[in-house]
């Protein structure tokens, strides 16, 4: 009955194809404005996202060793002999464990000369794992990141910064497949990241796994972590803090004791973790934020700052979207202001060419009466036929809103991303257009005396 | 004769109320036809013929007084059950033909079967049954025709078939010939004295010429909303006969 329904439908319009696609204009300039908005909303999205990306607001850092009062600066980790306590198994643990854990990447550091030749420079390495480039949203001028298996192979592969190329190879030279030492171990170069990062730009990034060959250990530096959501990075700080405190438990208290036993108190003992005996941790975990403002800063300055400011990665990720809102909710509603008075022009379109259509064809809807359909079947007849023109007309404005948001990021370079989910509204729409606009003259259509109708020249 | 009519109506009243002064279409008209029955209704235009057919066919109410359909009250059917009723029992012919236009003939006729809520007939099945009733009319070969190539006489040939689509007990005909010259009258009626005939349908059969009437077994006539006269006309006019020994008319 519906495709009987619908093929009538479609038939009925096409009798007069040109006042049919007037009638559609509306509804197709009313959608395509919806489907453009809907893109041009995604696309900020997504520069949110990427900003905060690009800004770190997702990333948590865990770091081995503690320091105490003094140690910041110097970065030198003391006390505890902890340095050594952190391992692959904790990152696995990690990932396994913390819920709203997006990525993942144990890290080695070693601060040494990157040498080829007779250039070298003095740079940081950094040992890391697949995820890391992922994180960081990179791409490669040349070559390519290294891949699990190599990680798993422990192949002695680097990946550099355009800095830390230009400096040993000359600028904008060929590095590929070139080697580096590194530690007294040769390295092939596998890429050069595209990364702008000054900090980055001029590192060497190896496998975690290789470079902890070069150095002879088996424990990491550090683990970097990246949250799903930003606003969820403190959430995620602490879980993994609890669960380093529990897997580290038993190393923690020996070396206290130690400390103990030497005499060391008060100021020197390093920084008290949450743990349950207020012992100290051999490790911290800061997310990106928090770790950019208290740079510098005392170790019990910094401590009072971040238990003030529980919430500071919500706080920075709201600013950054409300400024990022603010520059594009002029654009939204010019957009929504064309889309809503082209949808209701376009509805009342509707709503005229179905009354007209109910007019034309009065006498058909006494013939129907006639042989047995009820009002219900007249009134479902020419909603359909509203709908199939409230679709039609949306599909049209659909593949036009796809066209406008290309348009707007070819010429205008505007960000925009065209969703499922906007084809969905924007098809929602036209479908509620249709039926809205449609059922006056429907109904005007099936509440008709039969014998009026027939009677109708 | 049997003892339940198909149609009986008693006491029926139509009274038109717009601005103006009432008009009484009907003015208590009482009438039994029985199953396979051939009935004329004649009378001068404006005699409240048009207006019996359609409380017959269940297109409209009485403004009083009964009817039973097949000894089922009418008067109180919702309009849905009203709609079920003229799709399945009443099968109608108007002046005018009343074709869909732009329209295919097959598609007019298998207009009915859309409608046969309570008997879903699946597309392919919809197809056969109105070929069938095509081939019933004579009219196999012009199935894809539109009503703008047809004749009036294929016109109104196609609008019965369709009328007979659904296995109606019922044929209501409103003047049925009036748009048709006399040759192509006698084509319908010949058609009519068939299914009359062979399928035992119940024919009423409205017109104002007495020669159409002429046909029919039995013809009441309609004066002014009252029935006056009612006789059964046993020595009927034979369509078939007059077509086969006729030549033109
Ligand atoms: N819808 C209506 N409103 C008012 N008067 C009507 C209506 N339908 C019919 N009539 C009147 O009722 C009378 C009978 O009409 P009708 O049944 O059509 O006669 P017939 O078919 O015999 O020519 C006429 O006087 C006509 O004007
Ligand atoms: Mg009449």
């Amino acid at each position: 009955m519906l495709r009987t329904s619908v093929r009538l439908a479609i038939r009925a319009l096409g009798r007069n194809a040109l006042r049919t696609i007037l009638t559609m204009l509306g509804m197709i300039i009313g959608v395509a404005a919806v489907m453009t908005m809907v893109a041009l909303g995604n696309g900020a999205q997504d520069t949110v996202e990427q900003d905060v990306r690009s800004a770190g607001t997702n990333l948590i850092h865990v770091n081995a060793g503690n320091y105490t009062r003094g140690g910041e600066e110097s970065r030198i980790a003391t006390g505890l002999g902890a340095a050594t306590t952190l391992t692959p198994a904790d990152a696995e643990a990690i990932g396994r464990t913390v819920a709203g854990i997006k990525r993942i990447a144990p890290g080695v550091r070693l601060r040494g000369w990157i040498a080829s030749g007779s250039h070298r420079f003095y740079g940081q390495v950094l040992g890391t794992d697949v995820p890391f480039a992922s994180m960081f949203g990179w791409h490669f001028d040349e070559g390519r990141w290294f891949t699990a298996a190599d990680v798993a192979a422990r192949r002695p592969i680097v990946v550099v910064g355009r800095t830390t190329r230009d400096q040993i190879f000359g600028s904008g030279a060929k590095a590929v497949s070139r080697t580096v030492t590194i530690h007294g171990q040769s390295f092939t170069v596998g890429g050069v990241t595209d990364t702008a990062d000054p900090d980055q730009i001029e590192m060497a990034f190896v496998p975690y796994t290789a470079l902890q060959d070069a150095l002879g250990i088996a424990y990491l530096h550090t683990i970097t972590i990246e949250a799903v959501l930003a606003g969820d990075a403190s959430r995620i700080a602490a879980e993994t803090a609890a669960l380093l405190r529990s897997r580290h438990a038993a190393h923690i208290n020996a070396a206290v004791e130690k400390l103990r036993r030497a005499g060391i108190t008060g100021n020197q003992m390093p920084q008290f973790g949450a743990g349950a005996a207020g012992a100290p941790d051999d490790f911290t975990v800061k997310t990106q934020s928090s770790e950019a403002l208290t740079k510098g800063l005392y170790t019990s300055v910094a401590a009072f700052v971040l238990a003030n400011m529980p919430k500071l990665d919500e706080v920075n990720l709201a600013e950054m979207n409300a400024t990022l809102q603010r520059a594009r909710s002029t654009m939204t509603a010019l957009l929504a202001g064309v889309a809503v008075i082209s949808l209701v022009v376009g509805g009342v379109g509707i709503m005229n060419i179905m009354l007209v259509a109910v007019k034309e064809r009065t006498r058909e809807i006494g013939v129907r009466r006639a042989v047995g359909a009820r009002r219900r079947d007249v009134l479902v007849q020419f909603l359909t036929e509203a709908l199939t023109l409230s679709a039609v007309g949306g599909a049209i404005g659909i593949a036009l809103g796809f066209v406008s948001a290309f348009g707007l990021t070819l010429l205008l370079d505007w960000p925009t991303r065209t969703s499922a989910a906007g084809v969905g509204l924007a098809f929602g729409i036209s479908a509620a257009i249709g039926i809205f606009f449609g059922f006056y003259p429907a109904r005007r259509a099936s509440r008709l005396d039969p014998i009026d109708a027939l009677r109708t020249e | 004769m049997a003892a339940v009519p198909l149609i009986a109506v008693r006491d029926l009243e139509k009274t038109y109320a717009m601005d103006g002064p009432p008009v009484h279409a009907l003015c208590g008209v009482t009438l039994a036809i029985q199953r396979g029955e051939f009935v004329a209704v004649v009378g001068p235009s404006g005699s409240g013929k048009s207006t019996l057919m359609h409380i017959l066919g269940c297109l409209d109410r009485p403004t009083s007084g009964t009817y039973h359909l097949d000894a089922r009250d009418v008067s109180r059917l919702s309009d849905d059950d009203l709609s079920a009723i003229r799709n399945r029992q009443i099968g109608f012919v108007f002046q005018g033909f009343n074709l869909l236009a732009r329209t295919s003939a097959l598609e007019n006729v298998e207009l009915p079967l859309l409608y046969a809520h309570r008997n879903r007939i699946a597309p392919a099945e919809r197809r056969v049954r109105a070929l069938r009733a095509l081939g019933a009319v004579g009219l196999a070969d012009r199935a894809s025709h539109f009503p703008n190539q047809l004749s009036g006489g294929q016109q109104q040939r196609v609008a019965i078939a369709r009328a007979l689509l659904n296995d109606p007990a019922i044929l209501l005909a409103d003047e049925p010939t009036g748009n048709l010259d006399s040759r192509t009258s006698i084509e319908i009626m010949e058609i009519f004295q068939r299914l009359n005939a062979q399928r035992g349908i119940t024919i009423v059969l409205i017109t104002h010429e007495p020669q159409v009437a002429a046909y029919a077994s039995r013809i009441i006539q309609i004066i002014d909303g009252r029935l006056v006269t009612d006789l059964a006309n046993a020595s009927h006019r034979a369509a078939a006969a007059e077509l086969a020994g006729g030549g033109h008319g």
